[in-house]
């Protein structure tokens, strides 16, 4: 290999590493919203409304978190977890205040996408848990929007 | 789109444990996603019919210069939206969409508006209600994001709040013309009024007097919705549309 070629190699490499960095570092909630919002898009056609507020942040791999949401009996909703890191898998569940799952079975996970769904015995608080279930990240961010009809 | 379909149909949610104990999660988020007045109003329609055109308010009001109390009213307005859709009253949701932008404006956050008040406009003269009320949700989104990226965050709960109110004011009307105890179950919010409370109470810089009196209704109106698993009865629910339609007017009234 001659000296130009080397140069050339290293210099992509290092442009390589330095794109790799940038988008790790530049990667955010607002990423991950998008991922939320894309797994949302299928139920809109179903007469869900999604809502453009949303919850975000960051775990660690195992870490959970819970979103308190007001839902209103009459109403059904969806609730779509999502994150910008490919490999990482994700969950979300409901439960009503008392700490009984309040979900519908049809809820899902297809790792870096989770759903849940409910259709509210009572209106009130809920408990969203979120969680980043495995993760190649230290921190993986992720995102909650929902919907309702 | 169609792959996550497939993504829906084909994978199945991994066993969640049948009961958890809330207390455990210290790490609860604090944000908190105020429901849409028309999430409300959705779940009020599946009760029964509603007159919403009953309930329509497109009149200008007045023009404040304070902005915590633009703030509120721009929230009042969104709601009054929310509204006029219900009613499929397009003449109501121009006006009042220009009544945003207007009220937007006043607290430098009309840039951000003036596509939605463009949008409302458009899908209210084609009556596709779908789309006004998701522009509706977008404005109210946009005026709050702008508010917070320059550290406005208050007035973003103010309007928030308004939205709140007007929803809570509307909602308490409909039910006590018509009670049901399904209806007045959807003003068992206790947690979301705690949310306003706290709000308002870290607002000591604006000393506008509609905001006392908010803080005053809201100390009434919670042991009368914080009922745990009793029902609400009607008494209660006249008791709160007479405090929330006496706020109300204090939000569109001048001093």
């Amino acid at each position: 290999m001659n000296d130009f070629a080397k140069i050339l190699l290293r210099t992509g490499v290092l442009l390589l590493a330095l794109l790799a960095f940038h988008r790790s570092a530049t990667a955010s909630v607002d990423d991950a919203q998008s991922f939320a919002l894309q797994a949302a898009e299928p139920y809109v056609k179903q007469g869900f409304q999604v809502r453009e507020d949303y919850w975000g942040g960051d775990l660690g791999s195992g870490e959970k978190k819970a979103v308190r949401q007001q839902l209103f009996k009459g109403n059904e909703y969806w609730f779509w977890l999502g994150t910008e890191v490919d490999k990482a898998k994700v969950s979300v569940h409901v439960y009503d205040s008392d700490g009984k799952l309040a979900e519908q079975p049809d809820g899902w996970e297809k790792g870096h996408f989770a759903a849940a769904h409910v259709i509210p015995k009572a209106t009130g608080s809920y408990f969203i848990i979120v969680s980043v279930e495995e993760s190649p990240e230290e921190r993986t961010h992720w995102a909650l929007v929902y919907g309702f009809r | 789109m169609s792959v996550l379909c497939g993504v829906a149909l084909s994978a199945s949610a991994a066993q969640a444990p049948q009961h958890i104990n809330i207390k455990q999660f210290s790490t609860t988020v604090e944000d908190v996603v105020v429901p849409l007045p028309n999430e409300i109003f959705g779940a009020l329609n599946k009760l029964g019919t509603v007159n919403w055109k009953a309930h329509v308010r497109s009149d200008k009001g007045p023009n404040f210069t304070e902005r915590p109390r633009i703030a509120l009213l721009l929230g009042t307005v969104i709601a009054d939206g929310f509204i006029a859709v219900q009613a499929e009253d397009a003449a109501a949701v121009k006006d009042i969409g220009q009544r945003v932008l207007t009220l937007a404006k006043g607290i430098g956050v009309g840039d951000s508006i003036t596509p939605h008040a463009k949008a409302i406009t458009e899908a209210a003269d084609k009556r596709n209600w779908e789309n006004v009320r998701r522009e509706l949700d977008r404005t109210q989104n946009s005026v709050q994001q702008a508010m917070n990226e320059v550290h406005d965050e208050k007035l973003s709960q103010l309007v928030s709040l308004g939205g709140w109110l007007r929803g809570t004011e509307v909602l308490t009307s409909v039910v006590t013309e018509h009670f049901s105890a399904d209806g007045a179950e959807l003003l068992h919010q206790p947690d979301l009024l705690s949310y306003f409370q706290t709000r308002l109470q870290a607002m000591p810089e604006f000393d506008v007097p509609i905001l006392h009196q908010i803080q005053d209704a809201l100390v009434a109106v919670k042991p009368l919705i914080d009922v745990g698993d009793r029902s609400i009865p009607p008494e209660s629910v006249k008791k709160v549309k007479d405090i929330t339609t006496r706020v109300g007017r204090g939000i569109v009234t001048r001093d």
